[in-house]
């Protein structure tokens, strides 16, 4: 979750442009992490050092990581600690955004820094994706504890990220929730939750967005708006809801049922309105979702 | 009992997961794979096929998958039905195991699973 709230902590501190975030997301397959980044992110070296370590190299035939030992800015441990990391997914977005001439390193470092602050997160945090610090991550989104079952609606919100990133993919950054819609031409899917927890979700989005997420739920290759986009909308909507129920079931004996998914439809602005509306901003366009609370 | 004699029923309102299921199941050798969208045609495609193995959703228009199970083991005591859905709540595993489901399948499904049962299928009836 890390990568994808980093990416919408930049853009709502302005630090990038949507247009920027967007560009550096698609850049980010592409992208090899450097040196001089992953030492800023470990707080080894300042963002000072790095630059000045970048001016030597493009006078002397050196690797950036034996130079900087040599000035004493790191040491040989520190170095292959660096070197044998896991990039991260948002410290690649954090390499693209420079590449791109985006941000400066001074810049980024002083965004991670913050960004750190911002959430308590220590190193060790941001490396294990699966810490209860999502959590926090997630409660910055909305403030869940205004709802009628805050662990509930938070644990809803927490499984749709991850249903997002297993099934669509990773490369989305959430933006701030929306409680109206301010176009007529969206095209939603419906399934309602019954139970002790009784919700009615949508997920919406212009036909061109719909299109392409079909294409990377199913894994075919649709290019209208057929049966096989009408399908992947009411089977992702299915399956998340469907998880959330398993969960319920097993870690809170909550039982819940669902009802089948709604034909795909022209969307009302009164259906969503009030409800809380989650934006995915993912590099083909924003998919929506919807939960009444 | 061979792959290729075998027939399947699979029941599921969402076109994406019947396509998904189906091309699983032929890409294990099965030729004869029958498909229902709700509750009411899976009755209905069932007495018209004599399937040997039925996979079966929950949430269904119509009739839900735990009331077509129920209809179809009226209509064949020995009827072999999966339940394959993404709803596998503790109430949910209940009503089908009692109501005749010999097993579930939670989604997303594991291609792996389907084959297993597949299989263990077949090689069943090869002892009888």
């Amino acid at each position: 979750m890390f990568t994808q709230f980093f990416g919408n902590f930049l853009l709502y501190q302005k630090l990038i442009t949507p247009e920027q975030l967007l560009e550096a997301i698609r850049q980010k397959q592409e992208t090899r992490m450097q040196l001089g980044v992953l030492a800023i992110n470990a707080g080894y070296m300042t963002a000072s050092q790095v630059e000045r370590i970048h001016e030597l190299q493009s006078k002397m035939d050196k690797r950036i990581g034996d130079i900087a030992v040599e000035l004493g800015y790191i040491t040989e441990e520190q170095l292959a600690e660096l070197l044998n990391a896991q990039p991260l997914g948002y410290l690649l977005l954090g390499q693209a955004i420079i590449d791109k001439g985006f941000m400066t390193n001074s810049q980024f470092e002083a965004a991670i820094r913050s960004y750190k602050e911002k959430y308590s997160l220590s190193d060790e945090d941001i490396s294990n994706n699966e810490n209860s610090k999502s959590d926090t991550l997630i409660a910055s989104l909305y403030d869940f504890s205004k709802t009628s079952n805050p662990s509930l609606y938070k644990g809803f919100v927490t499984l749709l990220m991850n249903n997002f990133v297993r099934f669509v993919g990773d490369d989305f950054t959430p933006l701030e929730p929306e409680f109206e819609i301010q176009s007529d031409s969206y095209k939603a899917t419906s399934q309602k939750i019954n139970g002790e927890f009784s919700v009615m979700t949508h997920i919406f989005a212009k036909e061109k967005e719909l299109i392409q997420f079909a294409c990377r739920y199913s894994g075919e290759n649709i290019t209208e708006l057929d049966e096989y986009a009408e399908a992947s909308g009411q089977d992702f909507i299915n399956l998340h809801n469907g998880l959330f129920t398993v969960n319920a079931s097993n870690n809170q004996q909550i039982e819940l049922t669902l009802t089948p998914p709604a034909p795909l439809a022209d969307l009302a602005s009164e259906e969503v309105n009030g409800h809380l509306i989650l934006p995915f901003q993912f590099p083909f366009g924003i998919i929506r979702f919807a939960i009444s609370i | 009992m061979n792959i290729n004699e075998l027939k399947v029923l699979v029941c599921d309102d969402s076109l994406l997961a019947r396509k998904r299921l189906k091309d699983c199941i032929i890409s294990f050798g099965c030729t004869q794979v029958f498909e229902a969208t709700d509750g009411e045609e899976a009755i209905a495609q069932y007495n018209n096929n004599k399937p040997n193995l039925v996979f079966m959703d929950i949430v269904m228009p119509k009739k839900d998958g735990i009331e077509a199970l129920k209809s179809i083991l009226e209509i064949d005591r020995d009827a072999t039905v999966i339940m394959a859905s993404s709803v596998g709540t503790q109430s949910y595993l209940k009503d089908a195991i009692k109501a005749g489901a010999i097993d579930f399948i939670q989604k997303p499904i594991d291609n792996d699973r389907v084959k297993e049962i597949i299989n263990s299928y077949c090689s069943r009836e090869e002892e009888d």
